[in-house]
């Protein structure tokens, strides 16, 4: 993002300046290669230009874009959190019990997210604290956090939300919008007015670029670094609300797999997994893409576990990509 | 005889910016050729053309007479061809032994498919002694010390049959004996016909090893001389274009009030207890040699490392330090030795390195943009920091604009105490200049003061109001610089001398 600011801060540039400095920008590049994938799709397959499937898409990518929020803060710190589908799935059986217990939606809500908050936390804690390598943490977390959502639920998914719960997946604003995409909006503006906006934006920037220089400057590093994960553990919890109510269960064992989805997104979006360099924004249009992918490779009728390899081979080529174009 | 090296005509532009233009450079072999030069002068691009790492828009380049293809020349061909460069960060494998790395990648095999490791050392120990290289074939890279590394280096450039050594400021990271062996493998290797091209600032050494010296100023080559009969006073006005008092006597004399104290500091680094206070706008300097625990005191004082006991106190209270951020919260500013590694985000802009201390400063979630750039852009002005724009990443700065940004960015936080750790290290004399000026300035302000750190002993006597010499991890004296000498402050660095004037 700090390459947005910069041309701000120019300003005064010609139109030629413009387009050159646009063309340069990570996130509009990416939207230009989204609209190309479209238009390659609405030719393969008639049905993908639907307005109920595009809809369809902005939904799928609510998900795993509010996650994909979460990893960009981290990735910009020259972290990682491998442990987001299993608190996403912990988190919403956490919250799923509390309502069969309560019949309270509200603290079963505040369960799943209090809860997602907690793992992200932890993570953070780990990190900071005993010094384990956000790699180790986040991979211990993984496991930890799936085996309580298993525990928990004994396996068996959770039924029986109420209607309003079902409206935070389904509901439409204006019976148009559907919920999760105006969540997922909400979420992008609050995310991008904290890294450009806010000092702990410029200190995640900072510390992702040089982690000494941030430290020796008086940024507090171990706080920054615990909030960014704790963030990130809240929006898995925000993400696991809208899965449910769009599911109308709760899968313990769901969220399998969204890493892959969610540091897909992020590193489509080009941030530097070195840290320092990046762009939520850009993020928003890589979670776009995997969705469209995935999408795509269903409307065309590809078996489903082949779009994991899609994935797995999208994160390699976009990061290799990356690499070329920095030593060039 | 051909020369060894002809270049001619050589130009190389980055983005439209000459960074070269038409330079002539030759090199005789058995001949130390200096490079001099600012930073930014070129020096670099034309050695990186030379090794293949860069290459040149146009010229011509011989090798003993015969015509290289500019546009072959990448690094694989700049070895086959015998030009190797000897770097300042060293790229040997530290876990492997000397003549592992020696013989890398041409192990003996033992008739099939293993390796011969009975031959690979002892062919490892020929070509060492061959060099007359007094280093233990079977000692590991790591566990060697700096100046052994580097002969290993040329070793292994030798060993590929170089013809000519590029070395870039070469004594650096070295002590004054390290120096001088490397001196004398130097003139071991001229013997042998090999033509060396040799990059320093420091203008006594290029006195001693040059044969010729050309200074390269703005992307040109100004002048080709002979550094034995041209005076440092001449060589620094050629580099820099224009002639400088060689002695800028401090303005800050007076001692006022005392603005910083430490009492009784120790940690495990210290071998006694350390005290002294700094005045209002006094430069404190700190002479002492590489281990003598300068640093070590640095790091304390800004809460790097942790502290046993000791009182620090500001204007007169107690001050807790516990970490860099309490530091920085409480006005204390550090300027790290390794600019790079510790001081700066290098692919930052110039605004968010600048603005970073002032924010960490801050207690409120957002700040104003407009403030920020306003008030960056007056720094730069003010202390005339070179970058095209504010949002440069600072990364393509050079090495004096790099630390004017961190200085920069500790006068924006309004700090009351600097401490400079090695602050001109690198960087070249015209730069340092400006630097010094800047310090003293900063020092002139109400309710400031400077801690300034450095192993070169003439720049301590010049700038610092007062000094304090370190040995052995203990503060050893305390010494007025108008009445000090090189000499005196040396006797204290080695320990030869000893007297506590202040305790």
């Amino acid at each position: 993002m700090t390459k947005n600011n910069q041309s701000s801060s120019a300003g005064k540039t010609g139109i030629m300046r413009f387009f050159g400095r646009a063309m340069k920008n990570q996130a509009f590049s990416m939207f230009i290669i989204l609209i190309a994938m479209w238009i390659v799709l609405a030719f393969m397959s008639p049905y993908f230009f639907t307005v109920s499937n595009i809809f369809e898409i902005t939904l799928q990518t609510a998900v795993v874009a509010i996650i994909a929020a979460g990893e960009t803060f981290i990735t910009l710190t020259g972290g990682l959190d491998l442990s987001v589908g299993s608190t996403f799935a912990c988190s919403a059986v956490l919250g799923g019990l509390v309502f069969q217990a309560t019949q309270n939606l509200f603290l079963s809500l505040a369960t799943t997210l209090l809860s997602g908050l907690v793992f992200g936390l932890i993570n953070g804690l780990l990190i900071t604290g005993l010094k384990v390598p956000p790699f180790i943490a986040t991979l211990g977390m993984m496991g930890i956090a799936r085996g309580f959502a298993l525990i928990f639920s004994r396996g068996i998914p959770i039924f029986g939300l109420p209607p309003t719960y079902m409206w935070i997946g389904q509901g439409k604003l204006f019976n148009l919008i559907p919920i999760p995409t105006v969540i997922m909006v909400l979420v992008f503006i609050v995310a991008y007015l904290l890294l450009n906006y806010t000092r702990f934006g410029r200190f995640i920037f900072a510390i992702g670029s040089n982690t000494e220089a941030a430290r020796l400057s008086g940024i507090p590093v171990a706080k920054v670094t615990i909030g960014i994960y704790a963030i990130c553990g809240l929006l898995c919890g925000i993400a696991s609300t809208i899965e449910a109510g769009r599911l109308g269960t709760i899968q313990p064992a769901g969220g399998n797999g969204y890493e892959l989805l969610a540091i897909g997104a992020v590193v489509i979006g080009g941030t530097s997994t070195f840290g320092g360099e990046g762009s939520i924004i850009a993020t928003l249009i890589g979670a776009i893409i995997v969705t469209t992918i995935r999408n795509g490779l269903n409307i065309i009728g590809v078996n489903a576990f082949w779009q994991q390899v899609v994935n797995g081979m999208i994160i390699i080529g976009a990061v290799a990509t990356d690499q070329m174009r920095r030593h060039k | 005889m051909a020369k060894l090296l002809v270049m001619k005509d050589i130009s190389k532009s980055f983005y439209g910016v000459k960074a070269l233009k038409n330079v002539n450079f030759d090199l005789e072999s058995g001949e130390v050729h200096i490079l001099l030069g600012e930073n930014g002068a070129g020096k670099s691009t034309l050695i990186k053309i030379l090794s293949g790492a860069y290459r040149a828009d146009s010229g011509n380049i011989e090798l003993e007479g015969k015509h290289i293809d500019i546009s072959r020349l990448g690094p694989r061909m700049a070895e086959e061809i015998g030009i190797a460069t000897i770097y300042q960060s060293f790229h040997l494998i530290p876990h492997l032994t000397v003549a592992e790395n020696l013989m890398l990648p041409r192990f003996v095999r033992d008739g099939g498919m293993f390796i011969h490791w009975k031959a690979v050392f002892q062919d490892a120990k020929n070509a060492l002694d061959a060099l007359d290289f007094d280093i233990d074939p079977h000692a590991k890279v790591k566990d060697l010390s700096v100046s052994k590394k580097q002969m290993l280096e040329i070793a292994i450039a030798l060993s590929k049959n170089a013809k000519i050594l590029i070395m870039d400021e070469p004594t650096a990271a070295l002590s004054q004996k390290e120096i001088e062996i490397l001196f004398s493998t130097i003139a071991r290797i001229k013997e042998r016909g090999i033509g060396i091209i040799y990059i320093s600032h420091k203008i006594e050494e290029i006195k001693r090893i040059g044969d010729r010296v050309t200074v390269l100023r703005d992307g040109s080559a100004i002048a080709t001389v002979n550094p034995k009969t041209t005076s440092a006073e001449e060589l620094i006005s050629i580099m820099i274009g224009k002639t400088i008092s060689s002695h800028n006597r401090r303005v800050v004399t007076s001692a006022g009030k005392t603005l910083f104290e430490v009492k009784g500091l120790q940690n495990q680094n210290f071998s006694k207890p350390i005290n002294f206070e700094i005045y209002e706008h006094e430069i404190l300097g700190i002479a002492g040699l590489v281990g003598s625990g300068k640093t070590e005191l640095a790091q304390a004082i800004f809460g790097i490392d942790r502290l046993d006991s000791g009182k620090i106190s500001l204007e007169g209270n107690k001050i807790v330090i516990t970490s860099p951020r309490s530091a920085v919260m409480r006005g204390i500013g550090y300027l790290p030795e390794d600019r790079d590694a510790c001081g700066l985000c290098l692919n930052m802009g110039v605004k968010e390195n600048m603005s970073l201390a002032n924010l960490a400063q801050l207690h409120s979630l957002t700040y104003s943009h407009v403030h920020e750039t306003q008030s960056v852009q007056s720094m730069v002005d003010d202390i005339a920091v070179k970058t095209p724009e504010l949002s440069q990443q600072v990364k393509y700065l050079s090495g004096g604009n790099k630390q004017k940004v961190i200085l920069g960015k500790w006068l924006l936080a309004n700090c009351r105490l600097l401490i400079l750790d090695e602050p001109t290290i690198g960087i070249d004399v015209g730069a340092r200049s400006e630097i010094y000026e800047l310090i003293r300035n900063f020092a002139g302000d109400p309710g400031h003061s400077v801690l300034f750190i450095s192993s070169d002993i003439d720049e301590i006597l010049e700038i610092s109001n007062r000094l304090l010499v370190m040995s052995q991890w203990q503060i050893v004296a305390e010494l007025d610089p108008d009445k000090s000498s090189k000499n005196e402050i040396m006797q204290y660095s080695l320990g030869t001398r000893t007297r506590i004037s202040h305790d």
